[in-house]
């Protein structure tokens, strides 16, 4: 599978198959502690946040709360 | 705005499916789903969440391209939580790339079946809302069709992988055997090899010793 970085490819796969591992032998079974692919998942991370800088992937768009805060478009006020 | 909902039964246990899930792609039953990565994962109280950035190439028919935009790589935001003690796999997607225009909010839901836990029931609800856009009705039909033919394709894309999957159980237990055999092997190997430099070692030193002898006699 594809990264969105060609140079994040091998850290991905390195990552997903210890997940994969991990997933299937210790989540399922009931442990919950994911230490186990961390260093590997840290090394991927700072690769695929890069690559989204330089290509303008911007999440924070959808993340972002909008309604109760101040950003909430407000019907405009009736003129009297 | 559509909604589009639909049930589908696997007929494997949720664990199969849940471990399928995260390696649906790639996949040649949908080849549109050109990469996925992991932005986010953490465990929280036992459940397991995750945000991972969906690449796709969608195919629109080109009038279709020339209102909304020809973007070649869509890109949407998926999180999802497995909650292994209830059972329970749910991922939600939303589109990033045509925000503007176009959202299509996806849910997907995986839980053992009601009346028998040895299968997994699917969920699948999908909003489309398409909005200032001319032909609007029109363009949310055809993104629900679309999403239709691909949910028959996502389905078709959890089998395969299941059954690669268990090729691969099968495969293992051969691998880990003969992994197993190789390592004793490599370790007798080591020992003889080790036990044969020892004997070298040993006999140098006795040789030299020999050697220093006739020395120590010329002195």
């Amino acid at each position: 599978m594809n990264s969105i970085g060609e140079q994040c490819k091998k850290f991905k796969d390195d990552y997903d198959a210890c997940f994969n591992a991990w997933f299937s032998d210790k989540f399922l079974k009931g442990e919950t502690n994911n230490s186990l692919c961390e260093p590997l998942f840290k090394v991927y991370q700072e690769c695929v946040k890069k690559v989204m800088k330089e290509q303008n992937i911007e999440l924070q768009e959808i993340e972002k709360d909008l309604l109760g805060t101040n950003s909430e478009r407000k019907p405009p006020s009736k003129k009297s | 705005m559509k909604i589009w909902t639909s049930e589908h039964t696997f007929n494997h246990p949720w664990e199969t499916v849940a471990t399928a899930a995260w390696r649906k792609y790639p996949n040649p039953h949908n080849p549109a789903v050109i990469g996925t990565d992991v932005l986010d994962r953490k465990v929280v109280d036992g459940v397991l969440h995750t945000h991972r950035l969906v690449s796709t190439k969608w195919g629109f028919p080109r009038w279709a391209q020339a209102l909304i935009g020809s973007a070649k790589i869509c890109y949407a935001s998926e999180k999802s939580e497995v909650n292994p003690s209830v059972k329970k796999m749910i991922l939600k997607t939303v589109n990033l790339t045509f925000c503007r225009y176009v959202a299509v909010d996806e849910t997907l839901c995986y839980t053992p079946h009601p009346t028998d836990p040895s299968k997994t029931l699917l969920k699948q609800e999908a909003v489309v809302t398409v909005q200032g856009v001319p032909l609007n009705n029109y363009m949310e039909d055809l993104l629900t069709n679309k999403i239709s033919l691909n949910a028959g394709k996502g389905r078709q894309a959890m089998e395969w992988v299941i059954c690669k999957l268990n090729a691969e159980v099968k495969d293992f237990t051969k691998s880990t055997d003969e992994i197993l055999n190789h390592t004793k092997k490599s370790i007798d190997d080591i020992t003889s090899s080790a036990k044969k430099s020892m004997d070298d070692i040993s006999q140098k030193a006795m040789k030299s010793l020999d050697d220093m002898q006739p020395l120590r006699q010329k002195f």
